[in-house]
């Protein structure tokens, strides 16, 4: 086994040279590389920022953003640079591309090149959203602080300047970037997959891919397409579409942006479940519990994921009817969601499970999950949601699913492909340390953000009365907390990067059973010049 | 697992440097969008050489006096994009040649195609949707509060200022029939290449590009057309929500006719090169897939801008 | 089971108890404010008596299962894994219960809806136009006695002076009077904005070129003060445009409306602002 790759095709010596290896890259496994150290860089930022939105917060009245609108700026990005930036190139551009080609025993990606040009318009992207915040952006100041979701008139007559520009280049071009990405995986997943493995043996992972990849191509150019709109409307003598003065509509772009932005946050959780799916199957010594219920309900998810949109819009002023189909719709997803839940529990159940590290990410993660999907459940009650709409029960919310969800699913990963993927073992102290306190951190951060919510703090605030300073100071020590976590994390990466313990092929035992684990750690730079022939065991 | 010549027919790409230099390209392009649009820096005349590349591009177009030179970055950029396309291309079809593409390739290069067609799919289902809403709820809406709405016009009452709704019986059925009469050609051309009958086929192809650049050009009489009889000094795209659909809906549209037409112009360079083969021609399949579902898309502009929309009142 | 109904009855009381009579936030209280509206008050019902509890019992059921797993089924505890991946009884019960536990949670859910969206026949109407950054209000029916007013934040000292909640308190707040079914109409003249009164369970988007239409009844013996925060970013002052609910016995207003929207004097103070006096 570990001879292989040693001299085959373009051997690990004839590599081509740093910059074109690096810049030029047709290989999925460095593509691969360069979307982590991506996401991590925007994690970073993205971390940055949400510090110091905490930091503000943390007690009444007005610590660092005295100009009001750098708040605004701050959260916007940071809403921004954690989804495009961080979650999905993490998930998809990052574990995708390493690991789908070898899950299904293919030698690359069916586009190579395109798959390059997939990565590199995503730098692109980030360098203009970063321009943006040094330019003009509405009348009080540089920057765009319309949040996340962009909604005009704010984004339109709202930041005039030339930074909410720079925004929509760069979403264009983040856009364009997944849906060369979708296009990519789909064509591999159907196309390459190795002699004898059909759809139905294919590893959850390369579903979850699969099932993302078809939200991404079918979500993705509506929100062009908005995207555009909103360009127009922003020229002087322009269109009008959601200028009420001109016959537009201002809700329209709510539609739009939704009919994106709800299946865009299952595209960030599907390939966190796949993950999470082979973890827990490893370190329980099982294969999965009901794999094809697991797999269907992933595309159940997301093709329901596709009807519910507006239940971001309950307070707009929507006819009651239209509410209560989306009221209705928005509970269905909880049902799929928890056949996979049920499903992980099964997994684990009459197994014999070792706590190692990344089987401690995905305990958690199902776990704090539930809580974020539950209370997902209660914002779907438009009744309650009136109640609770922009307010921070909905930010606990989604911190809840993002950042502990597909946060969690992230480092589940990392730390279960880590060897792998760089050939070198890290020590399970340094990541407990860091998985410990980043669990008890996010959950300090965003826990009390429930009692918030339920007391009516509302979103986006850059300072608020008294009567909600305790809880917003617990967060904010929990933020504390999750920053030092944070450099854990890069503690124990570049611990491992140092000292190089080498890592075997297959460092967990035979249960790690998928066709990644039958390669040298890190794989030869092309694999399976000869394709594996898939015999079923029985294994996903 | 053992073996290590590559046994399988999967085509491994040598690393290319186009994908790299597409990244540079956008982010030129971006940069001179942004400055076309909204420019980057305000016209004070303190710095005139950074006015003249960074202040507005627009003013140009809309000839204000002191307009520089905002739309070369734009320009630059596009022109760096094309380049590199062609290049890229030039390589795909250079592979083609070295007989990259083996059947399990040219498989996957379908599927890609379709995904890419779905896509474009959902891009035009996002303005048919803007298109309908504001058709259907415009008069409503317009009820709703008049002391705000002071101007909300009956929807397609114009498509600009001073101009009623383009007659679809005149140029648009022209256009209609243009592209109905392109997929035929196309069609044969598709034929002629199976049964290696190469005159038909380049004159099949011929006519379709030709037919495709007639479109173009009817479109673009058509909006001069619309903008020469506007009233003066109204804004320049619209003035109100059916004006800004219409223009935004045709317009994106007119942007695929002229992407499939030159698609179907490199196609036909091929063939004159007498490139393609009866059994092997996926490029051209490509190009021809794309142009009809251009043509469906148009079928549906017709029948509901033009027609049910434009044309009712 | 029962044990996690337990639990979760007890979280539910303890968060009633959190609310009791908060007429405004709280600090340190988990739950909602005080319910003062009909509606408001079938929303807690149906919070605390229904879906709370369903939520807490599944995440429960969840956490005990794994409990129970992480501690019977470790490689100590158990060194053989079992081979089972299948269990179609199994499989049925977790898709069935879930669907069956949503079905009966969808009935009361709608029922609150409609009672929210549905408008009575009202008795009287108030129209809130968002500015930015402030509130306006306008009486469409009283436009003879009472002027629309604009409301805006107090400054700290001023609200400290006026005995209110900083960045709650407004100089001009909106007076209605109590056990009055009122229609709300909400629109903007350029932002998005939201109008939101936590206790009266009343959140309705005010967007530029559209009427919204809410209502609320507050209920008799429920006069007081009432705040609220604007809910949608507004940009730049989006914190800073809150919303203040004077809600008076009848006479009371029929007095205020008949001053031309002012009370005399001893009725109450902070709030004889025409537009003209309001603070920029
Ligand atoms: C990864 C991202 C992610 C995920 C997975 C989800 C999952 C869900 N979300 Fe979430 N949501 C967001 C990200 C996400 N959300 C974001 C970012 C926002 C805010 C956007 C913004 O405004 O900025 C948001 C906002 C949001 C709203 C709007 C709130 C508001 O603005 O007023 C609503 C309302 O319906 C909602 C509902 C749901 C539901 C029902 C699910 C369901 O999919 C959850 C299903 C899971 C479970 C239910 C738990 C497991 C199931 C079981 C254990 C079975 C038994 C359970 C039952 C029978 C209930 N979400
Ligand atoms: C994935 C998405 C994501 C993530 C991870 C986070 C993480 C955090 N967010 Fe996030 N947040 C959003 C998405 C996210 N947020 C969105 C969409 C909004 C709404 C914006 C809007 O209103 O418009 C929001 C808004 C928001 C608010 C509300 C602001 C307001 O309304 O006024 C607050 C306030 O506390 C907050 C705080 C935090 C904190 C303290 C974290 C901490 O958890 C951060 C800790 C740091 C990390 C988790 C980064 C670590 C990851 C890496 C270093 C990369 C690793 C990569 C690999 C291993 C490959 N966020
Ligand atoms: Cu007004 Cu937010
Ligand atoms: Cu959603």
């Amino acid at each position: 086994m570990a001879a292989i790759g040693a001299d085959e095709g373009y051997g690990h010596d004839d590599k081509p040279a740093f910059f074109a290896r690096w810049f030029y890259s047709t290989n999925h496994k460095d593509i691969g590389t360069l979307y982590l150290i991506f996401a991590i860089f925007s994690g970073i930022i993205g971390g940055f920022l949400s510090f110091a939105m905490r930091a503000e917060l943390a007690q009444p009245g007005i610590q660092i953003f005295h100009d009001l609108h750098t708040y605004n700026v701050f959260v916007s990005m940071h809403g921004l640079i954690m989804i495009f930036f961080m979650v999905m190139p993490a998930v998809i551009g990052g574990f995708g591309n390493w690991f789908v080609p070898l899950m299904i025993g293919a030698p690359d990606m069916a586009f190579p090149r395109m798959n390059n040009l997939s990565f590199w318009l995503l730098p692109v992207a980030l360098i203009c959203l970063i321009i943006s915040f040094f330019v003009q952006g509405s009348a009080s100041g540089n920057g765009f602080g319309g949040g996340w979701v962009m909604y005009p008139p704010l984004s339109t007559i709202g930041s005039p300047g030339p930074s909410f520009d720079f925004i929509i280049i760069g979403l264009l071009a983040a856009g364009f970037s997944s849906i060369f990405g979708a296009i990519n995986f789909i064509t591999t997943i159907l196309n390459m997959r190795a002699p004898g493995m059909t759809i139905h043996k294919m590893p959850l992972f390369a579903w979850s891919v699969l099932v993302t990849a078809f939200l991404l191509l079918l979500a993705l150019p509506v929100l062009a397409a908005a995207l555009f709109m909103l360009m127009g409307d922003r020229v002087e003598g322009g269109t009008g579409f959601f200028d009420p003065a001109r016959g537009g509509d201002p809700e329209m772009f709510q539609h739009l942006f939704w009919f994106f932005g709800h299946p865009e946050v299952y595209i960030m959780i599907l390939p966190a479940f796949g993950i999470v799916s082979h973890v827990v199957s490893t370190f329980s010594k099982k294969p999965i519990f009901g794999y094809l219920g697991m797999a269907y309900a992933m595309v159940a998810i997301g093709v329901v994921g596709f009807v519910v949109w507006a239940h971001h819009m309950y307070t707009v002023g929507m006819d009651v009817n239209l509410k209560a189909y989306f009221l209705a719709a928005t509970l269905v997803i909880a049902v799929p969601t928890g056949v996979k839940i049920f499903s992980w529990l099964a997994t684990m159940w009459g197994g014999s499970i070792s706590f190692s590290i990344p089987m401690q990410w995905a305990l958690a993660f199902i776990f704090l999950f539930v809580i974020g999907g539950v209370t997902g459940v209660v914002l779907a009650n438009a009744g309650i949601d009136t109640a609770l709409h922009d307010t921070y029960y909905v930010v606990a919310h989604f911190h809840y699913v993002l950042s502990m969800g597909a946060v969690f699913g992230i480092f589940c990963g990392f730390t279960y492909w880590f060897g792998k993927m760089f050939g070198v073992l890290y020590n399970k102290y340094l990541a407990a340390l860091h998985f410990w306190t980043f669990f008890v951190g996010v959950n300090i951060i965003f826990f009390p953000q429930h009692f918030l919510g339920m007391q009516g703090m509302p979103r986006r605030y850059v300072d608020y009365p008294e009567e909600f300073a305790l809880y917003n100071e617990i967060s904010s020590w929990g933020a504390a907390l999750t920053g030092v976590s944070v450099i854990f994390f890069f503690v124990w990466v570049i611990e491992a990067l140092i000292v190089r313990r080498k890592a075997p092929d297959n460092y967990w035992g035979e249960y790690a059973n998928t066709l990644e684990w039958t390669l040298s750690s890190p794989p030869p730079y092309h694999q399976f010049n000869t394709l594996p022939v898939y015999k079923d065991e029985d294994h996903h | 697992m053992a073996g290590h010549a590559v046994e399988h027919d999967y085509h491994l790409i040598p690393p290319s440097p186009w994908p790299f230099l597409s990244g540079c390209a956008c982010l030129i392009w971006g940069l001179g969008m942004v400055t076309f649009f909204t420019g980057l820096v305000q016209r004070t005349g303190d710095s005139p050489m950074l006015e003249f590349f960074f202040a507005r591009g627009l003013d140009t177009i809309q000839g204000r006096e002191g307009a520089g030179g905002g739309w070369i970055i734009l320009a630059f950029g596009c022109a760096f994009a094309a380049y590199v396309m062609f290049a890229w291309w030039r390589d795909v079809i250079r592979e083609a040649e070295a007989g990259d593409h083996t059947p399990v390739v040219e498989i996957g290069l379908r599927y890609g195609m379709i995904m890419f067609i779905m896509q474009e799919a959902m891009f035009f289902v996002g303005w048919f949707w803007m298109f309908f809403e504001a058709g259907l709820f415009n008069k409503a809406r317009a009820k709703w509060d008049t002391s705000i709405l002071t101007n909300a016009p009956a929807y397609a009452d114009s498509i600009a200022p001073g101009i009623t709704a383009i007659n679809p019986w005149h140029l648009p059925l022209m256009n209609t029939l243009i592209l109905l009469l392109s997929g035929t050609t196309v069609t044969w051309a598709h034929h002629a290449l199976i049964h290696n009958d190469r005159k038909a086929a380049k004159w099949g192809l011929g006519l379709t590009v030709g037919l495709g650049i007639f479109f173009t050009f009817l479109q673009v009489i058509e909006y001069a057309e619309a903008y020469a009889h506007r009233e003066s000094g109204a804004p320049w795209l619209s003035t109100d929500i059916y004006g800004s659909t219409f223009f935004l809906a045709t317009g994106f549209h007119g942007l695929h006719v002229l992407i499939g037409t030159i698609f179907l112009a490199v196609c036909l360079g091929l063939v004159l090169k007498g490139k393609f083969r009866p059994e092997k021609h996926f490029g051209f399949e490509a190009a021809a897939w794309y142009w009809h579902f251009v043509d469906v898309v148009w079928l549906f502009l017709f029948a509901f801008v033009y027609i049910i929309f434009g044309f009712s009142i | 089971m029962r044990l996690i109904s337990k639990v979760a009855l007890t979280l539910t009381s303890l968060m009633m108890s959190g609310i009791a009579m908060a007429s405004q936030p709280k600090d340190g209280k988990i739950g909602f404010q005080e319910a003062v509206t009909p509606v408001m008050e079938e929303l807690i019902r149906f919070h605390h008596s229904f879906v709370f509890p369903v939520i807490v019992a599944i995440t429960i059921f969840v956490m005990a299962l794994m409990i129970y797993i992480m501690v019977r089924f470790n490689e100590k505890a158990n060194p053989v894994p079992s081979k089972t991946t299948h269990h179609v009884g199994l499989e049925v019960a977790w898709t069935l219960v879930p669907i069956l536990i949503l079905l009966v949670m969808v009935v009361p859910s709608m029922k609150l809806l409609y009672m929210q969206d549905r408008l009575p026949t009202t008795e009287m109407t108030i129209k809130v136009v968002g500015h930015t950054w402030h509130w306006e209000y306008q009486y469409p029916e009283l436009e003879d006695k009472v002027e629309g007013f604009e409301s805006y934040l107090l400054k700290k000292e001023d609200a400290l002076a006026a005995g209110k909640p900083y960045l709650l308190g407004t100089d001009a707040p909106l007076v209605v009077p109590v056990d009055t079914k009122v229609k709300v109409i909400v629109t903007s003249q350029a932002n998005l904005h939201s109008f939101s009164v936590p206790s009266f369970g009343v959140k309705m988007d005010a967007v530029p070129g559209r009427l919204n239409e809410t209502w609320f009844q507050v209920n008799p013996g429920k006069e007081g003060t009432y705040y609220g925060q604007c809910s949608e970013l507004c940009g730049i002052r989006h914190a800073f445009m809150p919303i203040e609910v004077k809600v008076v016995s009848k006479s009371d207003f029929h007095r205020w409306v008949n001053n031309g929207g002012s009370f005399s004097t001893n009725v109450a103070q902070a709030n004889i602002a025409a537009p003209a006096a309001a603070p920029k």
